[in-house]
């Protein structure tokens, strides 16, 4: 029979509370060894995102330039940012100017977090755009992440749509105009083009009814969205065996086949296939014959994180710091500012529906997307993965490029060149 | 050990009870996808009334271009000729100006003459002219929801 445990005394359980409660919360200690840094990874919910090892290449700076990283902690600042300015947002056509104004003027650090929740915003519209664009260049859409792709364009879509119904919200000229104008564009969609409009702004005009539903597009629909997608972006990265990389070049070692007399298979008299495990003589198996080239997460693919979030958190705090975020005038249904113009990355979608409305509008634009989308599956070609502007990739890189430098050719001639009436002018 | 029932019956009838659980199933979640869409349908909206007054005739003398921004239509008085054409641009919604030409958007740079017809711009459409009426009292109503064609003057 066992012997009852000890009973501890109270001074001891006292004693001992602190270190019981710390251990009871971080079950590992700080590691050590490579089992305790596995461990690290493996057991801690907010580390096991992470594998217990990364390849060296994911960890090279100049290959992802942590674009994705970036673009998801923008996406972080953003959420809380977000929450903080809803405790002081009033979503009515009445209030919600004015409420810009006392963030401006009664709240503490108002002004900042308005500052920082538009900034990095414009921050995260870029930062996904070239992710996209990365992600290209090293064909890292390639087989097997062919559907990763398309989830990733979708959240640049959702990213975009995100930024479109938060500038409506402070219901300023801009705001009234640009929701005016982007509505008008979805009324232009064939067959269910005017529902559509309808129903986006909740009346035949934009007024309250369309406020409330962008705010709730806002602050609930498309960041839940986006969550979910971050989420399946993220998964898929370690179920298609981790970040993009060159092939391993593979040490020449002789295939383990050879002849033995008397095979019963269906194979030719005289041959049979063994095994890799019928060789082995040691006591242990090598598995693979390529050099491990990787790293633990704990601490190297950490401090990478690490760096690049400081990095990202200081970048949004200096541009808040020195810029602020634009408010124009209160919303005057009567006078649309002229020129109108919307934020710098609808300016090449403005620019092409100055010339037709559905074209620049609708189909050029869902043209654009469904060959985003279908780019991975339409290029099936095994090669240049894992690297910069490959030379095999030339044609492909040329395209994208000159599709990237379009849009912003576009951008440029709508933000400079482009004043009163829509006319063009030098900004010279 | 059992022995297996011939397979056909067996398998026909679990397969078409699985199909009619799915197409149930598939179905419902269709519906309840539409029904959320209906939801998000107004049936009545707090817009502006399409039918309003605008004053008497004598408000407006022979000459006229005023625009209404309120209510995006401009009213044109030539001798004893009245019309109300809309200053919604055709192109994507913003309010057109009135300028010396006849009407310019500020958004897009789509240009209209006297009479709202398209001489430059992106805008697909001329500016529609919308019925006037003279109530018993003697005022002026417009009613934007009914155009009229170009030129259809109202004799006051």
């Amino acid at each position: 029979m066992k012997p009852p445990a000890q009973e501890p005394g109270l001074a001891k359980t006292v004693a001992e509370l602190p270190r019981n409660l710390w251990t009871s919360i971080f079950r590992n200690p700080l590691p050590s060894s490579d089992l305790g840094r596995s461990a690290t990874s493996f057991t801690n919910f907010f580390l096991h995102i992470h594998p217990v090892k990364v390849h060296q290449n994911t960890l090279r700076p100049l290959y992802t330039l942590g674009l994705g990283l970036i673009s998801l902690f923008l996406f972080l600042i953003l959420a809380v940012t977000g929450v903080l300015l809803m405790f002081y947002y009033v979503p009515s056509t009445g209030q919600a100017y004015d409420r810009m104004l006392d963030l401006r003027g009664s709240v503490a650090f108002g002004t900042f977090l308005r500052n920082m929740h538009r900034w990095a915003a414009h921050g995260m519209v870029a930062a996904v755009f070239l992710h996209m664009c990365r992600v290209f260049f090293t064909g890292a859409y390639k087989k097997p992440r062919e559907f990763n792709w398309v989830i990733g364009v979708g959240l640049f879509l959702l990213t975009m749509f995100a930024s479109f119904t938060g500038y409506l919200l402070p219901w300023d000229q801009l705001a009234f105009w640009a929701i005016t104008v982007g509505a008008a564009i979805a009324g232009y969609a064939p067959v269910l083009g005017k529902s559509m409009q309808f129903i986006l702004l909740g009346d035949y005009t934009v007024g309250q009814e369309a406020l409330l539903r962008f705010y709730v597009l806002h602050v609930v629909v498309l960041p839940a969205l986006m969550v979910l997608l971050i989420a399946v972006h993220f998964w898929r990265i370690r179920k298609d065996g981790g970040l993009s990389r060159p092939e391993e070049p593979v040490e020449d070692k002789p295939l383990y086949s050879m002849k033995m007399v008397a095979g019963t298979t269906g194979l030719e008299p005289g041959e049979k296939t063994i095994g890799l495990m019928g060789f082995v003589r040691g006591p242990f198996t090598k598995v693979g014959n390529v050099p491990d080239r990787s790293v633990y997460s704990w601490p190297n693919l950490l401090i990478a994180e690490l760096f690049v979030f400081v990095l990202t958190v200081a970048g949004v705090l200096v541009v808040s710091l020195l810029f602020n975020a634009p408010l124009e005038e209160p919303v005057n249904i009567m006078h649309p500012p002229n020129p109108a113009k919307a934020p710098w990355y609808f300016l090449g979608l403005q620019e092409m529906v100055s010339y037709s409305a559905f074209w620049g509008g609708i189909g050029i634009p869902t043209i654009e997307v469904l060959i985003l989308l279908a780019l991975p599956y339409l290029d099936r070609r095994p090669i240049g993965v894992g690297q910069w502007f490959a030379r095999e990739r030339l044609l492909a890189n040329t395209l994208f490029l000159l599709f990237a430098v379009v849009n912003v050719i576009l951008i440029v001639i709508g933000t400079f060149f482009r004043g009163p009436n829509w006319t063009f002018v030098s900004p010279w | 050990m059992t022995a297996n029932p011939p397979a056909t019956d067996k398998t026909s009838r679990r397969s078409v009870l699985n199909w009619l659980s799915s197409v149930a199933l598939f179905g419902s979640a269709v519906v309840s996808v539409f029904s959320n869409l209906v939801f998000m349908k107004p049936r009545a909206t707090y817009g502006a009334p399409s039918r309003f007054s605008i004053g008497r005739p004598e408000d407006f003398p022979s000459g006229t271009r005023i625009s209404l921004d309120a209510r995006r239509v401009c009213i044109v008085r030539e001798g004893d000729r009245l019309a109300a054409i809309s200053t919604t641009c055709t192109h994507l919604g913003c309010i057109v100006g009135v300028a010396e030409t006849g009407f310019a958007c500020p958004c897009h740079g789509s240009r209209f003459d006297q009479d709202g017809n398209v001489t430059g711009g992106p805008a697909p459409k001329p500016l529609p002219w919308y019925s006037i009426n003279l109530t018993p009292n003697g005022e002026l109503t417009v009613d934007t929801s009914v155009e009229v064609q170009q030129g259809a003057y109202f004799q006051v």
